[in-house]
């Protein structure tokens, strides 16, 4: 589904510059559950911006889903992005002035789901993660815990094939963590990829492979052990 | 300590150099704007009270009928400044100024000096007493003495530097074609505003003695302004009942001895000089007179400029201390008193405030001359702004300043100071978490002040529409004539033309050029005659004013007037005995004639005439004004004017034809002449100058109001560059988002609109009614002043907003 040849990632200021990314070689299967790790400022989350197509490479080649994705024009990579990838993020990115509802249905209005289509899939994922009697507070109402729910709930409305999830669990105390982890899971075992980048081996463990980055390159790549 | 939060405010402020820029744009071109009107409103409240003795100063005016309409004019006979003076020992001065048409040029009005010409705008004739009243400060020459000899000139300070530069000028000689007169006195007119506004006065005594004499006696003869300077112990209102009463007397026995058979009266009235500058409703007053409403429209315009930048500042300063919260969070956390944080917000404030405030005022100082010469002023700033009544503008101004910086600095001072700075640096980036209700005010009043913008600025652009479009709707309106390619001759101030004018005309005609040639003493737009008549020649018959042109041959046929009966003068030859009439419909309708071709009509005097045709109405004065009946007199001798309707084609040849012609007739004199249709537009001066003031503050307002959402918009959309992204990264495409941004602002545009136009309307109709013709009101104008600032507020904010969402995601998703 994934593979990067020789993917580079350079930050310009006026006078200096910063590799965040030197040149990363990686594939992921369908259905895989990879979690990226390594130490702060090693390019995780630039790494995850890069496949999520929500910033673009210095040089290197990307294929998503056997399309090359540095070939594609602008509206179809936000096309691709937004039929295939769903994004769930450390501090959850949620709009602050919309309902909890309304936060979930807004991919759907994006993608242009009729409205009689959208409240069903909206109250499928908001039974799902267990969040209905919540949802028409506002993100500001809720814990930590409740508002990456929320955030993980509406990155899967879409039914996307590819979850990237930047520490998901980051602003979370460990008991709500579990929880997120455990709806993770449940969605990869039900076939969806997901890539996540983390801090926390606990977290990583959910994963069947992990891939340790440090410096802006892939040190090792390891298969969990299941 | 506030020098180090100076130096910090200064940093900030370099730092945020949009921020400052805006402020400093915004507050700047608003009290730009301020300032020209308040120097231009204080100017006008200013005219004619820098006269020493300015309470005690009045004009004589005369109201007078004489059967049918009453007539309020500024002129009075000649010799009403003696007979006050020599009657009412409370009348410490008294003076009298000849009326002179400024327009309206011929030889006298320029001078000849070795060998150069040079035109005097407006020359007068007054007496010795005029610089008792109107004291103006003399650079050279005695004010007392400099009127008393005959062909004695007093010039002001700038025909002065015209004609002579540096050199002295008392004592010289400048020439006319028929006289010369010798420089008495250089006047200067600075800090003098007045309706008074001559460059140069020419003594009575020039006058011919037969010519005073004449003057001396007739009371019928209006043609001099008249000035009295009152004791201070006088009573107006009691004077004016015992001047009427001489009058009366005086007038009753000037009729018998006369015999005329008249009716009618003549009432005079004392106008105190400073009320002139505001009087519109009098005949033959000064040109520079203006309608008060005026002023008070461009006070209220003042207001509502500063107003709006002042909401701009405001707006700024509230919007970007949301940004600045994470800053005021850190500086708490490190040790600061909310005392010191104060101080800092107010400082910058100070700082943006004092630096806007030199800046207007160094560009009002540079503009003042373009200004000046807009409105046909002389103002300084140092005159208006820094002395009298000036200065406590000043401090006004100063103290305003102050008041705006305290207000604006105080609301990121007071509120953003106040937080906890757990909350500002909670990690979550938002400041007003759980505050929802506080959150809620500080959103909605920045719209309420959004509104109010829209709401002027709107108002402003749509009247300019409507005034822009009457104006063009009068100049352009069928007239009942042609005034397009006219040209007006002004007669050489030789008598003895009269005797050349005949060979003249015809030489014009001998070119093809030329089409038509005609003279005349009154035109459409020029000054008007007035006659009186009666329709028998029993002094029981019903007498009338009527508006009168006397005109020669071929009149009719060079301004293509047509008529509805009868026909031009062209048959019929002037005599002693009888005059020949035409009249237009209005006056028919007005003697109530019903066969008016053949019958007669009779002068007071009882002279006869005969009506020999009945034109179509035309326009010929002023639009405000319906078309009032009008008499043509056949008087061929008697030419003000040579009348010439030329071949558009051939114009340039018409005119050189016209000089040559000119110089072979009249060598020696200067050739005057003016297109009609010049003329004509000259009457809607006041008009046109209203439109361009207007045009200005449209302008001025238009750009406050676009740079006060420009700021804010992007002040509010930066604000929200994270939701943007999510937005995107969800899916939302740019025209989505960008429109959805868009639709807030065009929303509140919308609702000013709505509250604006009833305001305009009323006020716009009363303008309009002030024109007996007039475009009508449609809905068309109000949608084109909503839809031009729609316009506006939509590109400005989506500007803003292209440029937010095409920034690069990643960026913006960052974690703070």
């Amino acid at each position: 589904m994934i593979e990067t040849k020789q993917l580079k990632k350079v930050f310009r200021s006026s006078d200096i510059e910063t590799v965040a990314l030197a040149g990363i070689n990686l594939r992921v299967e369908e259905g895989e559950f990879v979690s990226v790790m390594g130490p702060s400022g090693c390019g995780k989350t630039t790494l995850l911006n890069l496949l999520g197509m929500i910033d673009t490479a210095t040089s290197g080649n990307y294929r998503f889903m056997g399309k090359d994705v540095f070939q594609l024009s602008e509206k179809q990579i936000t096309r691709m992005r937004k039929q295939n990838i769903g994004f769930v993020f450390q501090n959850f990115n949620l709009i602050e002035e919309l309902s909890i509802l309304e936060n979930i249905e807004l991919p759907l209005i994006y993608q242009g789901v009729k409205k009689s289509e959208r409240k069903k899939r909206v109250m499928e994922v908001i039974d799902r993660l267990e969040i209905t009697h919540r949802k028409d507070l506002l993100p500001v109402q809720l814990s930590g815990g409740q508002q990456q729910r929320v955030a993980v709930a509406r990155a899967i409305v879409t039914c996307p094939r590819l979850l990237l999830a930047d520490e998901p669990t980051g602003n979370l105390d460990s008991m709500h963590g579990e929880e997120v982890m455990n709806i993770l899971d449940e969605l990869n075992k039900e076939g969806m990829t997901i890539v996540m980048v983390t801090h926390s081996h606990h977290d990583a463990s959910y994963s069947r492979r992990i891939v340790h980055l440090f410096d802006g390159q892939i040190i090792n790549e390891n298969l969990n052990r299941i | 300590m506030w020098g180090s939060f100076f130096r910090m405010g200064f940093r900030i402020l370099v730092r945020q150099r949009k921020y400052f820029l805006l402020n400093l744009v915004g507050l700047s071109i608003g009290i730009v704007a301020f300032v020209f009107i308040y120097l231009y409103v204080e100017n006008a409240l200013y005219y004619d009270r820098s006269w020493k003795n300015y309470p005690h100063i009045f004009r004589v005016n005369e109201t007078y009928s004489t059967g049918g309409k009453e007539e309020n004019m500024a002129l009075t006979p000649y010799l009403l400044s003696n007979k006050l003076k020599d009657n009412f020992p409370g009348i410490i001065e008294s003076t009298r100024l000849f009326f002179t048409d400024p327009s309206d040029k011929n030889d006298v009005s320029s001078v000849n000096f070795q060998g150069k010409m040079y035109d005097i705008p407006n020359l007068t004739i007054g007496d010795a007493r005029i610089f008792k009243i109107f004291n103006y400060r003399f650079t050279e020459g005695n004010p007392d003495s400099c009127l008393l000899k005959p062909n004695s000139m007093v010039i002001s300070v700038a025909m002065k530097q015209k004609i002579f530069g540096k050199n002295f000028a008392l004592g010289e000689k400048l020439k006319t074609s028929i006289r010369t007169y010798t420089v008495t006195g250089v006047f200067d007119r600075k800090n003098r505003p007045s309706h008074l506004d001559f460059d140069a006065v020419i003594s009575t005594n020039s006058l011919d003695k037969l010519e005073q004499k004449q003057l001396n006696t007739n009371w019928f003869w209006m043609n001099c302004y008249t000035y009295i300077e009152l004791a201070d112990s006088v009573d107006a209102g009691n004077l004016m009942r015992r001047i009427n009463y001489l009058t009366d007397t005086a007038i009753g026995h000037y009729i018998k001895k006369q015999n005329f058979k008249i009716g009618g009266y003549i009432h005079l009235s004392l106008q105190p000089i400073q009320d002139i500058h505001f009087s519109q409703e009098l005949l033959y007053d000064s040109h520079s007179n203006i309608n008060i409403t005026y002023l008070y429209i461009f006070i209220i315009v003042a207001f509502f400029i500063l107003l709006m930048a002042s909401i701009n500042y405001v707006n700024f300063a509230t919007a970007r201390s949301l940004k600045r919260a994470r800053e005021i969070g850190v500086r708490k956390v490190i040790g600061a008193f909310r005392k010191q944080l104060m101080v800092q917000f107010i400082s910058e404030s100070l700082i943006i405030t004092f630096s806007a405030f030199i800046l207007s005022l160094s560009l009002v100082e540079l503009m003042i001359p373009a200004f000046n010469n807009l409105v046909n002023r002389q103002i300084t700033l140092v005159d208006s702004l820094f002395s009298g009544s000036g200065l406590v503008f000043g401090f006004l101004l100063i103290a305003f300043m102050l008041l705006l910086a305290l207000f604006s600095g105080s609301f990121p001072a007071f509120v953003i100071s106040s937080l906890e700075p757990v909350e500002v640096l909670g990690g979550r980036g938002v400041v007003f978490k759980g505050k929802k209700p506080y959150s809620f005010t500080a959103i909605g009043l920045r719209k309420f002040l959004v509104v109010i913008q829209y709401f002027v600025a709107i108002g402003v652009i749509t009247s300019t529409f409507i005034i822009f479009a009457q104006i063009h709707y009068v100049k352009n309106l069928p007239l009942g004539f042609v005034k397009k390619n006219i040209v007006v001759v002004n007669r050489p101030a030789d008598t003895s033309f009269r005797g050349r004018v005949k060979g003249f005309v015809e030489a014009l005609k001998s070119d093809s050029a030329i089409e038509q040639v005609a003279t005349a003493s009154n035109l459409p737009g020029y000054l008007i005659g007035k006659l009186l008549l009666r329709t028998g020649d029993s002094s029981s018959a019903h007498l009338q004013t009527m508006n009168g042109f006397f005109v020669g041959y071929h009149y009719f046929d060079v301004l293509k007037i047509p008529f509805v009966a009868g026909k031009d003068f062209s048959s019929f030859k002037k005599n002693d005995s009888t005059e020949y009439f035409i009249l237009n419909q209005t006056a028919v309708k007005s003697l109530r004639l019903e066969h008016p071709l053949g019958s007669f009509l009779y002068t007071p005097s009882a002279k006869k005439g005969l009506v020999v045709g009945v034109v179509k109405d035309f326009k010929f004065s002023s639009l405000h004004q319906k078309v009032e009946p009008l008499v043509f007199v056949l008087s061929p001798h008697f030419v003000q004017y040579v009348v010439l309707r030329i071949n558009p084609a051939k114009r340039h040849e018409a005119l050189s034809h016209l000089q040559t012609v000119w110089g072979k007739f009249n060598k020696g004199y200067t050739l005057y002449y003016t297109f009609l249709d010049n003329k004509l537009d000259s009457l809607y001066r006041s008009d046109q100058k209203m439109l361009s003031l207007f045009s200005y503050f449209s302008l001025f307002v238009l750009l406050i109001s676009a740079l006060g959402l420009f700021g804010l918009s992007s002040f509010l959309i930066e604000q929200r560059t994270r939701e943007i992204s999510i937005r995107k990264v969800l899916g939302g495409s740019e025209k989505q988002i960008v429109l959805m941004l868009v639709k807030e602002y065009v929303a509140l545009v919308l609702v000013a609109g709505i509250l604006v136009s009833p305001v305009v309307y009323f006020f716009t109709k009363k303008w309009l009614s002030s024109f007996a013709y007039h475009i009508h009101l449609n809905v068309c104008y109000f949608v084109a002043g909503i839809g031009l600032v729609l316009l506006i507020a939509f590109v400005t904010v989506l500007l803003q907003a292209l440029f937010m969402v095409r920034k690069r995601l990643a960026e913006a998703l960052k974690y703070e």
